[in-house]
């Protein structure tokens, strides 16, 4: 009789904590399942945000993830030379729950690491503007302006100008960013093939704007008969910009400058035209390439897109006015401020 | 008895119902919309541990909060989440051209980045004279209009008076100058607006001072007046508008706006490496450029080649990062020079000079003197300076050295830093005996807080900590062998208990039923005639049987019966138990305790009685005594017990056996007791068994017993013969 009943009471006292257990293993089972979600999260660093350059990237990207079902995270160092706050930035997007990164990088080398250790770490990275000196493959993809085309787009343009005589300066070649080194290689190389007798004069720049401004200076006071400068950044196309305003010139020089941080630039009677990116394909392209990378579907490893020459003629389009459109906001969540007073 | 569980019911009830609802209400405090509001800052008091940065160099100065960077979208927030609505306000002046600085409200979300929040703000920009409205959402969108003030522009380091104000899904922003009465005002809805968040101060590509910061709740009557106010001041309206397409014109300066430098830069400056190699004998005048590092306590200038202190500067406000033009008196010094009654000329703001990262051994050479560098040390001590200053000592392998702070903002962070942590600090390096003391090779003066790097804590590995682990494992020890021993001796209680049953069992059936049977036999022998004389031996025979096997079961039900143990003590118990036996004889009982009487384990005094037990019915069954002695000696740590008989005795032999002999040397050797019987014929019979008493362990004794205990293991292991090398070859 006591046996029984012994065994009754532990029989009892099994089923009360074989109960427990299994509740606690259900629960913990569903906070699994509320945690992995089934959006992906895709992570954009672009080289710095509230720039004319990079905010089409953004939009670009929310447009694409919302058709996909991905949701995007926007956010940049406050500076294009601020390179260890951008690898911080890649850095803590690695170690959070992101599936991808879309990085446009501030630097070819610098990048390399925190790149590397994202893709060990399983995310799926798409290199977008300028590439790291990485091959593509497995987790690994590029979407690329396409600088060789630039160079030749800002040469074809100053051979109309010029008509291949004269002397032009080319500024601001950043070598932290290979696509600018390319860009201008590719113009020289263009010059010198259509336009042998246009000398060239070369300087190095950098993301500072009176840095460049005084490079500007200094290259126009060593050059006095200057006919055109060819600005590879925004930094030297503004600083070229201001550098003439200071120096009178004996005739006037027209300026070619990529990647402006405003079309405003086009009424200041120097500057001829402007080459710009299409930072929001890009930002499109790179969001399909990783949903197709996570749903087991193969994307191209390597697109280049070609970039736009902005005149006069052509700033008011509609296809200009949707390449340099900051409203990131996707349609449907557009909020409405309405100026009551 | 019942009016006091009354009484303790009439405190308790009250006392629970208070601990059942003092988490719900302190809950509902934590979220409340207005805790913690009005707020007002405490710059004047240089105070404000409450509010956190997102970029930027922000620090208190002269009882404002300023921030000297340009960077874009830096950020200083305060308050809390659940702050819904509510109104933020301040006096506002921008440090430069070309950007904008004002208020955030209902903010959350927030990094370092240049629209990193979620959240609302409204700023003066001076970039087109506007006043700005936006919401940020890792986007910017925003309404601006030009200000109405006189003059019609946003002027860099005058001051403005903001208001930001956020009642349900409307905004509403006002500036104003102080001594104006006109203001500029834009109000807007919201349709899908941010409900709540905390305030803040922000800047985008301008420093910016704030002061008197005030915090309200607000409420649609707060809307109404702003509105009629503005109304009445003639602000004019315009026409309402959706976002998008207009935020254009925030980010994009006219070229014409872009601030020029003032004059053409020098073209005969130095490099200011060259500076060290001037004449000492002979001053003389020198011009260099470069790039502000330092302001306060003194400025520092630097280019690519190095840095140097300017003295006595007439110069225009400057900022770090601004690109200088500085011409002065050289006065060269061991590791750089200093530029004497120096003019500084702005050209142009730029961005702060990232530091240079070197060893703490590279930075003691002096190589880096004047130079704004980073290097990393371990914090050993911390302290408060003269002139509002704080003073870190740190220690780099083989190097050491200091690092001076302006206190402002510095106060949270001197709190927070633990002596030990693993620091990286930015600041320059300066050789100068007024920093160092000559204590240490270098002193870095700090420019803010945020310049400082904690990264790692101070080893955990400490002598308190290791300490406090030992402590921990002693206690633990310490309760696992109390809960041991209290097992154990449950454990024994429940075998006692166990054998109170079995025993009360037996008396109930076993004993009645001798009982019984002994009356049945009675009954036959008293019907069977007496010429039966055969049967009658029989009946006695098993009478005699039945009375003999009534007593041993009586015996056992004893032995079954350790209650009496625990209340009468072990004396008492065998001497009860001696009566038991003797009961109707004559033989008298002696029973005696001598010494200090302590507690006897249970499971020592059991086996003591079960000894006990069974040496006196030995002594009663076999030796027919006159007199019983039981003597119970107490020993400083071990008892003994003596039984003795007058009685027949015995010739004592080396096996032997039987009488229960077994039995009693089984339970002595459970105790580790020593068991003696001596015994003479016609001498009576000494029985001993002497066993050791767990030591008593008090606070003024433990000591000793841990010496002994340590001593027995030492003697122990030095008693134990090292094995000769040859041993263990085969």
């Amino acid at each position: 009789m006591m046996k029984s009943c012994d065994t009754q009471l532990r029989a009892r006292g099994w089923n009360v904590r074989s109960s427990l257990l299994l509740l606690g293993a259900v629960a913990l089972l569903g906070l699994m399942g509320c945690q992995r979600g089934s959006r992906i999260e895709i992570a954009v660093i672009p080289r710095t945000s509230g720039a004319m350059m990079w905010e089409p990237e953004h939009v670009g990207a929310q447009a694409a993830a919302l058709k996909l079902g991905a949701r995007v995270y926007w956010n940049a160092p406050t500076r294009e030379d601020d390179i260890e706050g951008q690898i911080a930035l890649v850095q803590r997007v690695s170690f959070q729950n992101y599936q991808g990164i879309i990085l446009a990088p501030d630097q070819s080398r610098a990048l390399i690491t925190p790149v590397r250790r994202a893709i060990e770490r399983g995310l799926a990275v798409v290199v977008i503007g300028s590439p790291l000196p990485m091959p593509p493959g497995g987790r690994l993809s590029y979407v690329l302006n396409d600088e060789e085309a630039g160079g030749r787009i800002a040469g074809a343009r100053l051979a109309s100008l010029l008509h291949c005589q004269g002397s032009v300066a080319i500024l601001g070649i950043d070598r932290d960013i290979s696509g600018i080194v390319t860009r201008a290689r590719s113009l020289e190389e263009f010059l010198a093939s259509a336009c042998p007798a246009v000398r060239v004069v070369k300087r190095d720049g950098s993301f500072n704007i009176p840095h460049e401004q005084q490079v500007a200076e200094e290259t126009l006071r060593a050059n006095p008969d200057l006919d055109a400068v060819v600005a590879l950044t925004s930094t030297s196309t503004l600083g070229a910009l201001t550098a003439l305003k200071n120096i009178r010139t004996i005739h006037r020089i027209c300026v070619i400058g990529f990647d402006p941080d405003s079309l405003f630039r086009l009424e200041n009677p120097n500057l001829d035209s402007l080459v710009l990116e299409d930072t929001q394909r890009m930002g499109a392209e790179g969001v399909r390439i990783i949903v197709g990378k996570i749903h087991g579907v193969s994307g191209p490893r390597m697109t280049q897109i070609e970039p736009v020459l902005v005149t006069r003629e052509n700033v008011n389009s509609a296809e200009v006015r949707q390449l340099t459109t900051m409203d990131w906001r996707p349609e449907p969540f557009a909020a409405t401020w309405r100026i009551v007073q | 008895m019942k009016r006091s569980s009354v009484g303790r019911r009439v405190f308790l009830v009250p006392l629970l119902g208070l601990l059942l609802v003092s988490p719900f209400a302190v809950l509902e405090y934590q979220r409340s919309p207005h805790r913690g509001l009005p707020y007002h800052d405490s710059f004047a008091t240089d105070r404000a541990e409450e509010w956190k940065a997102f970029g930027g160099t922000w620090e208190l100065i002269n009882g404002t909060m300023r921030n000297d960077s340009d960077e874009r979208g830096a950020k200083l927030l305060t308050g809390s989440m659940r702050w819904r609505d509510y109104s933020i306000e301040a006096d506002v002046m921008l440090l430069g051209t070309g950007g904008d600085a004002g208020l955030v409200v209902r903010s959350s979300d927030e990094e370092e980045g240049v629209d990193s929040y979620t959240g609302y703000y409204a700023g003066l920009r001076n970039l087109d004279d506007t006043l700005t409205l936006g919401r940020a959402g890792h986007g910017w969108m925003e309404v601006t209009k030009p200000v109405v003030l006189n003059p019609g522009k946003v002027l860099a380091n005058r001051w403005y008076h903001l208001k930001l104000l956020a009642v349900g899904c409307q905004l509403i922003a006002t500036a104003d100058l102080p001594s104006q009465t006109s203001n500029t005002t834009i109000t807007v809805n919201d349709a899908d607006c941010i409900s709540s968040g905390r305030a803040g101060l922000r800047s985008y590509e301008s420093g910016g001072v704030w002061r008197n910061v005030v915090i309200r709740p607000a409420t649609e009557s707060d809307v109404a007046a702003i509105l009629s106010s503005a109304h009445l001041q003639g602000d004019q309206s315009s026409p309402s508008q959706n976002l998008g397409v207009t935020s254009l014109s925030s980010f994009h300066a006219p070229e014409a706006d872009y601030p020029a430098p003032g004059l053409p830069s020098n073209p005969n400056t130095q490099p200011i490496s060259s500076l060290k190699s001037f004449p000492v004998a002979r001053p003389e005048e020198a011009t260099v450029r470069g790039t502000v590092i330092l302001t306060a306590p003194a400025m520092y200038v630097q280019d690519s080649g190095g840095g140097v202190l300017v003295e006595n500067s007439a110069h225009e406000a400057v900022r770090v990062g601004d690109e200088v033009e500085v011409t002065g008196t050289v006065r060269p010094s061991n590791f750089s020079a200093t530029l004497a009654g120096a003019t500084v000329r702005v050209l142009w703001g730029g961005s702060p000079m990232p530091a240079l990262s070197v060893t703490a051994s590279q930075a003691a050479t002096g190589a880096f003197d004047a130079t704004f560098i980073e290097v990393e040390g371990r914090l050993q001590t911390k302290a408060y300076g003269n002139e509002d200053t704080l003073i870190f000592d740190f220690d780099s392998g083989l190097q050491s050295f200091r690092a001076i702070m302006k206190r402002g903002r510095g106060d949270a962070l001197y709190d927070k830093l633990k002596l030990g942590s693993l620091m990286r600090i930015r600041g320059v390096s300066v050789v100068d005996p007024a920093y160092t003391e000559n204590n240490v090779p270098f002193t870095l003066l700090v420019r803010s807080t945020d310049d400082v790097v904690v990264l790692a804590g101070p080893p955990w590995w400490s002598a308190g900590h290791l300490v406090a682990i030992l402590t921990c494992l002693l206690l633990l020890a310490l309760l696992s062998n109390y809960v041991y021993h209290r097992v154990n001796n449950w454990r024994l209680r429940a075998i006692a208990e166990e054998r109170e049953h079995l025993a009360f069992e037996m008396h109930d059936t076993l004993a009645q039923g001798f009982a019984g049977i002994g009356f049945q036999l009675e009954a036959i022998r008293t019907g069977v005639p007496e010429e039966f004389s055969g049967m009658h031996r029989q009946i006695d025979f098993a009478s005699e049987l039945v009375r003999h096997s009534h007593a041993e079961a009586r015996r056992t039900v004893d032995m079954l019966r350790p209650q009496q143990l625990e209340s009468q003590g072990l004396l008492g118990v065998l001497s009860a138990c001696a009566h038991r036996l003797v009961a109707g004889g004559s033989v008298a009982i002696e029973a005696k305790a001598v010494g200090d009487v302590q507690p006897i384990p249970l499971r020592i005094s059991d086996n003591l009685y079960r000894i006990g037990q069974e040496a006196l019915a030995n002594a009663v069954r076999h030796a027919h005594p006159r007199t019983l002695s039981i003597l119970l000696e107490y020993g400083k740590n071990s008892v003994r017990l003596n039984l003795s008989d007058d009685g027949a005795g015995f010739v004592q032999r080396e096996d032997l056996g039987g009488f229960g002999l077994l039995g009693m040397r089984k339970r002595a050797a459970s105790i580790s007791a020593h068991l003696d019987i001596v015994s003479q014929l016609g001498q009576g019979t000494l029985v001993t068994v002497m066993a050791a008493l767990p030591p008593r362990i008090t606070f003024l004794s433990w000591p000793q017993l841990l010496y002994k205990f340590l001593r027995e293991k030492y003697r122990n292991a030095t008693t134990i013969e090292p094995p000769h090398p040859g041993a263990y070859r085969g």
